[in-house]
């Protein structure tokens, strides 16, 4: 019952090829964000298989997916992971047992596994550092590009702050909602301003 | 009804085809909607969404607060995500002329949120008050009820409507069809006017390399040449 596919006109949209855009332009950031980062996917067996030995580098990958802000992620994007996602978090699940027991055996004092586990630890952490992350490639990719959240940050404090005046001139300063309202353009605020400094170091 | 350029939703785009906003999209939505969400209801009361639409669009505070009073469906006083989401679907498709496409894609949301009394027939009263959501013109309205409205009822059921917004898809296609042949016959007449200009500016080469041959002697004989 439902529609064909029509033929649409293949003329792009005018705001998209007006060719207003210059290289600083966000649509171009927004676009082309996670294409650097697909440039060094590794294999994950690659990968697993190097951590399988030593599993120091474990330890970096479960701070990463712990972190509040990657966890708000992991649950806004279940319904669009693909495949390969879902073989990640298992290979990710897989690691982090290794880990807890490689802790075990770190607690039980065995000198010749504390030798041992030490220079893996090493040469895991020299690895880690020529080798991209899996984990932390995928969470990059998931986060919105950092122009792209500056924008919607200022733009919502500009609403924010004239929703503001609103609340002030009907409801007056001392209502909650006013308050509440304001709390939260100071903490918008705070949070801007944390990240521009972060930037600029 | 425009959207402000530089705005978040003005880099925001439709799939052509189905007029739906794709999953990355989405996401930025979610997020931008989780900042304008001061009270942390996930939901925008009426100033928030009054002051967001006011910032985002050119529309007056009138038409604001009609649209917020047909968006707010359940008549709680404020906008959930999922209205927010056809929201900004309808700006983008007045703002990339795709409303056809959308009315067409969408019929049955189109025809929900227009069928304010919940009577399963949209009032030519209520298509006129939303008519610049979806740039009908006012005569192209009376055209559509008087077209479409078999039952006589002056009121559109879904069928009717549904029946308006194919006519109207193939309408706007063969238009964009004739703007196409339009601009290809442009494009040929320029073409064949820079083939003239190019043979004058060759036949002027050749003259001032001859000397004492008059101009239009000289044309003859390319003429009768070619």
């Amino acid at each position: 019952m439902e529609e064909k596919p029509f033929k649409v006109s293949v003329k792009p949209p005018e705001r998209r090829s007006s060719g207003q855009a210059s290289p600083h332009d966000i649509r171009n950031l927004w676009t082309t964000a996670t294409l650097s980062q697909s440039q060094l996917n590794l294999p994950l067996a690659e990968l697993c298989e190097s951590f399988e030995e030593e599993g120091g580098a474990v330890r970096h990958a479960a701070a990463a997916w712990h972190s509040p802000e990657s966890r708000w992620e992991l649950g806004e994007q279940g319904a669009a992971l693909a495949d390969g996602a879902s073989v990640e978090s298992g290979a990710l699940d897989a690691e982090l047992r290794r880990e807890s027991s490689l802790e075990s055996c770190l607690e039980e004092g065995d000198d010749e596994s504390k030798t041992t586990t030490e220079s893996s630890l090493v040469s895991v952490l020299r690895v880690s550092k020529h080798t991209p992350h899996r984990a932390y490639w995928t969470e990059q990719q998931n986060r919105l590009p950092l122009p792209l959240m500056g924008l919607m940050e200022n733009e919502a404090l500009e609403i924010l702050t004239k929703a503001l005046h609103s609340y002030r001139r009907e409801i007056g300063r001392g209502h909650f909602l006013t308050k509440e309202l304001r709390r939260y353009i100071e903490g918008l605020k705070r949070r801007r301003g944390k990240r521009f400094q972060v930037s600029a170091n | 009804m425009k959207l402000r350029q530089g705005s978040f939703l003005w880099y925001l785009y439709l799939d052509k085809i189905y007029c739906l906003l794709s999953v990355r999209n989405v996401k930025a939505l979610v997020e931008y909607f989780h900042l304008l969400d001061a009270h942390h209801n996930n939901t925008l009361n009426d100033v928030l969404f009054y002051h967001f639409l006011k910032h985002v669009t050119n529309l007056r505070g009138t038409q604001i607060k009609i649209v917020f009073d047909m968006l707010d469906w359940n008549a709680v006083g404020e906008i959930g995500f999922d209205q927010f989401y056809v929201l900004v679907c309808i700006l983008l498709s007045h703002q990339n002329h795709l409303e056809e496409q959308f009315m067409y894609r969408h019929s049955r949301p189109v025809f929900d949120l227009l069928d304010l009394d919940g009577e399963l027939r949209i009032a030519a009263s209520n298509f006129h008050t939303y008519r610049f959501l979806f740039n009908i013109k006012k005569q192209e309205l009376k055209e559509l009820f008087h077209d479409f409205d078999i039952t006589g009822d002056r009121r559109l059921n879904y069928k009717e409507f549904k029946l308006y917004t194919i006519f109207s898809i193939d309408k706007s296609q063969e238009r964009q069809k004739a703007e196409r042949e339009k601009e290809n016959e442009k494009q040929k007449e320029r073409e064949k006017e820079k083939g003239k200009e190019k043979w004058k500016s060759l036949l002027l080469r050749r003259m001032s390399r001859k000397v004492g041959v008059s101009p239009e002697s000289h044309l003859e004989k390319m003429r009768i040449e070619i």
